[in-house]
């Protein structure tokens, strides 16, 4: 390896020109988490109001737990259901109503079901902001959901399901959610499209009336602030009711080998998901697990993508990450390759994993990564007033304390190359992954065989 | 129809929002080198991050005939080395230093950008320059990168289901003129046959400091950029960029519908694109509006029709420039509206009812309220760009306008230009504009052919 690099820099000396070396730049500026209003109404519904930016935009985001966890096992997707009938008006507001005034506050009303939360709200102009938050309050507390609206819903609902099913990857996400929570709303991806028609607003009543509460809401709101919000915040929802918050066990997740293969005929790739549970936010060592994802496929300078895409050219895409459900997470390296190379890059990803198992990455790699992890922080905090929602909605939807945030930088670059190694030995275990291959078996059978077994420990 | 129509104008009459008085002026200095760089500087505290955005005047319309898909090829070449970095340097350059980084081809620019702590700023002006210069490629690398590129085609089209509906093929068969209407991502044929010397001569004719912008973006010193800008890209020499071909479209007289079938698609789908009138005209700003006013939103009134009403979809999007939005381009355009439906509604049905809404805005005036509606949609969207990706919307817009008006503070007119639209001009401008003679319908037949049925990409 030295002799490599020695060999290079003489190489380089010996044809050209001395290379130059890139200006370190100026020193760094210093970079403060804005700092948020939080309060609680008398009902429990949590409020954290934070100024951001200087263009005249507000975000306004109200999560609520009613996301795809508190589906009962046989309607997988109600919350979507209701997600798209709480579009349909309120008591006082006509569908159209709801659209033209929000459109007249430069926004959209943006109602979404994901896995633990169900998202609503949307980005106005900052002077309509408590205008806003009055129209989103009527939203969430009346509801009207005309059973008029739900055949035409469910129809949408399974165009969708059909349209989400014919893609590769969500096949592939599909069945590794199945694979690693069996049993729980987080392996239940889709329903079937005959349990989806047989949905009543009965059902979706249901729904809604049991989830949708103050003591189970957080409202965010982030932007070029005007005066007002807290008042609306306080006048639009004191009077809601309050429910009870919800505090799920995460479930532990499969940790064994399995290979699952869905069969796509003439496929021109094959779609690649290989990962397991992993240690989730709560944990000290979470931290220092994301640098270890970011080294070793989450970023582009990654490990794994320099190798199947820089060096092999095997894929386009391929991306590790750590992928969180409530307070579960799981890790996952997905990649989209060539068909006639899916053998060989599953060999690729394994070595890779592998490597980094065995031996702890050199200071300067790590460095770099902690360095990019720094600077990405700063990213995710300010990119956008929805983004800084996010990083505050992640931190108080684990339970951890803000400070999570504050220290956060710290300890990346506190993270040592022994401690990327042993993570890398304790949660990347190549015998307890789930591998999901969505290809043509005419021609891969052979060329993934030989990752049906583990090797031998 | 007429009842509902009553109730929509009522809800008007109620909503006793006038338009809101908040504003933004974005910050722009503008000048250029002695070597023809354009240079734009928009200073922003908001976070201690700097976008530094390079664009260069060559987009896929115009890359050369026989290398469909060339541009964007090219543009994954310049993160295979130039003179002090070599191969996944750059990269590592930029992620090391705490950044993230793209290229992108479009129909008429290529860019560049990286975002960044703000005391990095020196470094990605470094890092841009040393490429600028000059290529330091392989055969090896070229190899490889046609293999990634092979690879984002079978991604993003060949394995995916509507995989380029109706982004990539609508322009090919709504236009005649070749620049406006090749296969841009490419053919993998003409892909795959790309040289090492076709590489160095397109760097050669297009990357040059004559044919760029360079948009600097967020928490830095003016004084400070500029003195920087001068020493790392002052001496890069100039080249004669040629000329740019006649991209102009024929004024279209006759309705063109497209079959194409998807083998991968459980759904049919349609897609229908007008061509839109010139850039910067009255009529180009109306045209801006309507798109608003009929297809951006839950209240535009297509969807209030196709789905609220009809229940045909769950959903339509819609764009000037379905690769951007309707400030980055520079040659002729469409402004293109598709949907996903079941095979038990005819595309014939969907059409007549799209005529139906648009017949409403091209008989008479619409209400001054709803023009007023689309000018804050299409404001909000403008404020939303301009802080999207740390600043980087904002940067692509000062790149846009300065490299193809040499106007980078139209940033801040365009709303002037959307308010002085009338009533009239919008009706005027949908008569025009929105013939069924000016458009192209594009059939999207969902899973495998029956026997004997057309096959795959056919045309009629």
């Amino acid at each position: 390896m030295k002799r490599i690099v020695l060999a290079t820099i003489f190489l380089a000396s010996g044809i050209a020109a001395p290379k130059e070396l890139p200006p370190e730049g100026s020193a760094p500026r210093p970079f403060h988490l804005a700092k948020p209003d939080d309060f609680v109404l008398p009902n429990g519904m949590k409020v954290t109001i934070v100024p951001y930016g200087v263009v005249p935009r507000i975000a306004v985001r109200a999560y609520v737990q009613a996301g795809a966890l508190y589906e009962p096992a046989d309607q997988v997707w109600i919350s979507k259901l209701t997600a798209k009938l709480m579009k349909e008006g309120t008591a006082t507001r006509s569908s159209e109503q709801l659209a033209s005034e929000v459109a007249d506050m430069g926004g959209q009303l943006e109602i979404d079901s994901g896995s633990d939360f169900m998202t609503a709200g949307g980005v106005v102009l900052s002077d309509a902001g408590p205008r806003f938050v009055a129209l989103l309050a009527d939203v969430l507390e009346n509801a009207a959901l005309p059973a008029a609206r739900i055949d035409r819903l469910k129809t949408d609902l399974g165009r969708d399901l059909a349209v989400e099913k014919s893609a590769p990857q969500s096949l592939a996400d599909e069945r590794f959610l199945q694979v690693l929570y069996p049993n729980h709303a987080y392996g239940r991806v889709y329903p079937s499209d005959s349990a989806l028609r047989g949905y009543t607003i009965e059902q979706v009543r249901a729904f809604y009336n049991g989830n949708f509460a103050g003591a189970r809401t957080h409202l965010y709101i982030a932007g070029k602030l005007d005066s007002g919000l807290r008042e609306a915040v306080r006048s639009s929802f004191g009077n809601w009711k309050a429910g009870t918050a919800s505090n799920e066990t995460p479930p532990a997740g499969v940790k064994a080998r399995s290979m699952q293969v869905i069969d796509r005929p003439g496929a021109a790739q094959s779609t690649l998901y290989i990962g397991l549970p992993v240690l989730s936010p709560s944990s000290p060592d979470y931290i220092p697990e994301s640098v270890m994802n970011a080294l070793l496929g989450g970023s582009f300078a990654s490990r794994i993508t320099s190798n199947i895409r820089e060096q092999k050219g095997y894929t386009y895409s391929p991306i590790s990450m750590i992928g969180t459900r409530g307070r579960a997470a799981y890790w996952v390296e997905a990649a989209d390759v060539t068909t006639a190379v899916t053998g060989p890059s599953m060999k690729e990803i394994f070595y890779e994993i592998d490597r980094l198992r065995k031996e702890a990455p050199g200071s300067p790699e790590l460095r770099g990564i902690q360095t990019y992890m720094s600077g990405l922080f700063v990213l995710r905090n300010t990119m956008s007033a929805d983004a800084l929602i996010a990083q505050l909605h992640s931190v108080d939807s684990q339970g951890l304390d803000r400070s999570w945030l504050t220290s956060y930088v710290q300890k990346v670059n506190e993270v040592k190359p022994a401690d990327i190694q042993r993570l890398a030995e304790t949660e990347l275990v190549p015998s307890k992954m789930t591998i999901v291959v969505v290809g043509d078996t005419s021609k891969i059978a052979d060329q993934i065989k030989p990752y049906q077994q583990a090797p031998a420990q | 129809m007429l009842k509902l129509f009553l109730i929509a104008v009522c809800a008007l009459c109620l909503t006793t929002t006038a338009i809101s008085a908040d504003s933004f002026t974005v910050p722009v200095e503008y000048y250029t080198l002695p070597n023809g760089l354009k240079v734009i500087l928009s200073p922003d505290s908001t976070a201690p991050t700097v976008v530094t955005a390079i664009y260069y005047r060559i987009g896929f319309r115009i890359e050369p005939r026989d290398r469909t898909g060339f541009a964007h090829l090219f543009e994954h070449m310049m993160f295979q080395g130039s003179q002090n970095l070599g191969k996944m340097e750059f990269i590592r350059l930029v992620q090391q230093n705490g950044g993230v980084l793209n290229g992108s081809a479009r129909f008429d620019f290529t860019n560049y950008f990286e975002v960044l702590p703000s005391n990095k700023l020196e470094t990605a002006l470094w890092a841009e320059a040393d490429r600028m210069k000059g290529l330091a490629i392989t055969t090896a690398n070229l190899t490889n990168q046609q293999g990634v590129v092979g690879n984002e085609v079978k991604v993003n089209v060949l394995n995916q289901p509507y995989g380029g509906f109706p982004w990539l093929w609508m322009p090919q068969y709504a236009n005649t003129n070749w620049y406006n209407a090749h296969n841009f991502y490419g053919d993998l044929k003409d892909i795959e046959a790309a040289k090492l010397d076709e590489v160095q001569a397109f760097f050669k004719t297009y990357y040059a400091p004559n044919n760029a912008a360079l948009a600097v973006v967020g928490d830095f010193d003016p004084h400070e950029a500029k003195a920087m800008i001068a020493k790392y890209f002052g001496a890069i020499p100039k080249a004669d960029v040629p000329a740019m071909p006649d991209l102009d479209e024929p004024r279209q007289d006759k309705e063109k519908t497209v079959t194409h079938r998807d083998p991968l698609a459980p759904r049919p789908a349609l897609a229908f694109a007008y061509h839109v009138p010139p850039r910067n005209t009255p009529e180009y700003y109306a045209m801006g509006l309507l798109n608003e006013m009929l297809a951006q939103g839950d209240d535009s009134l297509l969807y209030q029709e196709l789905v609220k009403k009809r229940g045909y979809t769950g959903d339509l999007s819609a764009s000037i420039n379905e690769l951007g939005n309707m400030f980055d381009y520079y040659g002729p355009m469409l402004w293109t509206v598709s949907l996903v439906h079941d095979a038990s509604v005819s595309p014939r049905d969907i059409m007549n009812a799209a005529d139906g809404v648009i017949e409403r805005v091209a008989s008479q005036p619409v209400d001054q309220k709803l023009l007023d509606r689309s000018v804050t949609k299409i404001r909000a969207e403008l404020y939303d760009s301009m802080t999207q990706l740390g600043g980087f919307g904002r940067a692509n817009l000062l790149a846009c306008f300065a490299l193809f008006d040499d106007d980078p503070a139209r940033i801040n007119t365009v709303e002037t230009e959307l308010r002085k639209v009338t009533p009239q001009l919008l009706q005027k401008t949908a008569r025009e504009y929105l013939r069924p003679e000016n458009r192209t319908v594009l059939i999207w037949e969902a899973g495998a052919p029956a026997s004997g049925a057309v096959k795959s990409g056919g045309q009629q």
